[in-house]
């Protein structure tokens, strides 16, 4: 579905030799498919994920999204940022139907929409409040909830529980995993947590720096397990896992 | 805990030592009414040393009228008016001014400036002839005004205009500039073409600046007009002020200051609400 054939990608860097921030990488996302990529700061994931966003454009190589190049942003690909960009002058349901507003949709049936993606992710009591009442974690749903709004093909997080604390990421992590299972979003998603990368991935690859490129690949199976009923409990203290 | 409260302890002899730290609050007394405290204390201070002053001769009259002078002087103009016109046309005069001047410095300042924040073109456009005028004292181009347009409204309204012309250029621009890289990606990844973006996302991220922007210059604009009034006009309370002075009637001055700073108190006041109801979120984010 989503193609990476040799990206390279480098940023001009004033008075000295351009940076690269992604050598030669190469990549195949598949339908359905959470894969992570996980690496310390610097490694190039985020630069992997804005590029496949289209914010950062190319160098060389070819980014295709079902077999069309992809040239700049667009709705086709939904974005979860680790900032929480929620417009503040717009209430919670306001919120996630802009996608569909900005697709040309009413805003009475945008919103319509738009509620069944809030009860998707538990919020369907928050529809009329403001972004700036709601605790970092309901935030990061809504900016999930408005992502899928516009029904993309891939969905992109970046580092998108980066900022909550352990106890409310374990539970968006969990939320993450049942919105995939009832969607079948494709997920391409950015972390330097190991057991994060492990909980959510179907497949995990680890990006080392200087220049960015990916050093191993992992299909993993625990996320399906969860998805088929399994306890995390018993997940979490399999020898695998561990 | 600020400062004063840590030095209120030790030095407050009337305070029980026995008191712990958590009791700070004096007379049980939150910050906020302590500072609204004592700035009654400093008015009352004030008012207290006027009427003294003046009361028993320790400044001439002509220098510091008595409070009650100053109190009969605006009953008798609201009554009989000031120089062949009732106080309302002097302060209607004014107010038209500074009104219409703003009505003009805003529908033209907000759309430039958001364009200059917008297009390099039009910031290059506009830069050189703002970044050369806007620093000048307006009084310093006053004269020009005089000479190209009369010693009417129209050199008035055109100076003041000038004068609020430029905050809020400035301000639509930084508001423009200002807004997240984040939030624009977002919301171009939710598919918002350039129009959209600028409606939804722009327009609303750069409104806190705006805002204060035209604060400021109605500020400026308060201060220039008096400044062009005190220069050529026939109505006005600048001009009323400017012509008691030729006749030494220090009490009319005092009446036109303190309706000047009133009508300043109650535009920054009523901004300040407008602001609290258009942008909820400032400061919350």
């Amino acid at each position: 579905m989503l193609t990476i054939r040799d990206l390279t990608v480098t940023y001009p860097s004033r008075g000295q030799a351009p940076i690269t921030a992604l050598q030669n990488v190469s990549l195949d996302i598949l339908k359905g498919e959470i894969v992570v990529a996980l690496g310390a700061s610097g490694c190039g994931k985020s630069t992997l994920l804005n590029t496949i966003a289209g914010f950062l454009p190319a160098t060389s190589g070819r980014l295709e999204l079902n077999t069309h190049e992809i040239k700049g942003p667009g709705a086709v690909r939904g974005v979860v940022f680790q900032k929480d960009t929620l417009l503040p002058w717009k209430s919670v349901i306001d919120n996630v139907a802009i996608g569909l507003v900005f697709a040309g949709q009413s805003r009475a049936a945008a919103r319509a929409q738009a509620h069944s993606l809030l009860s998707l992710v538990g919020l369907d009591d928050f529809a009329n409040v403001a972004p700036y009442e709601l605790s970092g974690g309901m935030r990061q749903r809504v900016g999930i909830a408005r992502a899928l709004a516009t029904n993309p093909d891939l969905l992109l997080m970046d580092e998108p529980f980066g900022a909550l604390d352990s106890f409310t990421r374990e539970q968006m992590q969990e939320l993450l995993i049942s919105v995939w299972h009832k969607t079948h979003k494709t997920i391409f998603l950015i972390t330097h947590s190991i057991e994060e990368a492990l909980s959510l991935g179907t497949r995990v690859i680890v990006m080392s720096p200087r220049p960015g490129r990916i050093v191993r690949r992992y299909p993993l199976d625990f996320v399906k397990r969860f998805s088929a009923g399994e306890s995390w409990a018993s997940i979490r203290t399999d020898q695998a896992f561990l | 805990m600020p400062l004063y409260d840590v030095i209120g302890i030790k030095i407050d002899p009337y305070l029980n030592t026995s008191q712990t730290v958590s009791s700070a609050s004096a007379f049980g007394l939150s910050d906020g009414q302590k500072t609204r405290l004592i700035s009654a204390a400093t008015i009352m201070l004030f008012g207290l040393a006027w009427w003294a002053l003046s009361t028993y001769h320790w400044v001439a009259t002509l220098f510091l009228p008595s409070p009650s002078d100053v109190w009969e002087q605006l009953l008798a103009i609201v009554t009989d008016g000031y120089a062949n016109a009732t106080l309302w046309d002097h302060v209607g005069a004014s107010l038209v001014r500074i009104l219409s001047a703003a009505a003009i410095a805003f529908s033209l300042a907000i759309p430039i400036g958001l364009s200059m924040g917008l297009s390099p073109w039009v910031k290059g456009l506009f830069d050189p002839p703002i970044e050369f005028y806007w620093p000048l004292p307006p009084l310093a181009y006053l004269p020009l005004m005089i000479i190209w347009l009369g010693i009417g409204e129209a050199s008035k309204i055109t100076l003041l205009t000038l004068a609020m012309f430029a905050p809020i250029c400035l301000a639509a621009q930084a508001g423009v500039r200002g807004v997240s890289e984040e939030r624009l990606h977002a919301a171009r990844s939710l598919g918002a073409n350039g129009w959209q973006l600028f409606w939804h996302v722009i327009l609303s991220s750069a409104l806190p600046e705006i805002l204060t922007g035209t604060r400021i210059a109605i500020g400026v604009g308060w201060g220039t007009l008096v400044a062009a009034e005190l220069i050529a006009a026939t109505r006005g309370i600048g001009f009323m002020i400017m012509s008691a002075s030729h006749f030494l009637a220090t009490d009319v001055v005092f009446v036109g200051i303190g309706i000047i700073a009133l009508l300043v108190f109650a535009f920054s006041y009523s901004w300040q609400k407008l602001e609290v109801f258009l942008v909820p979120w400032k400061g919350q984010e």
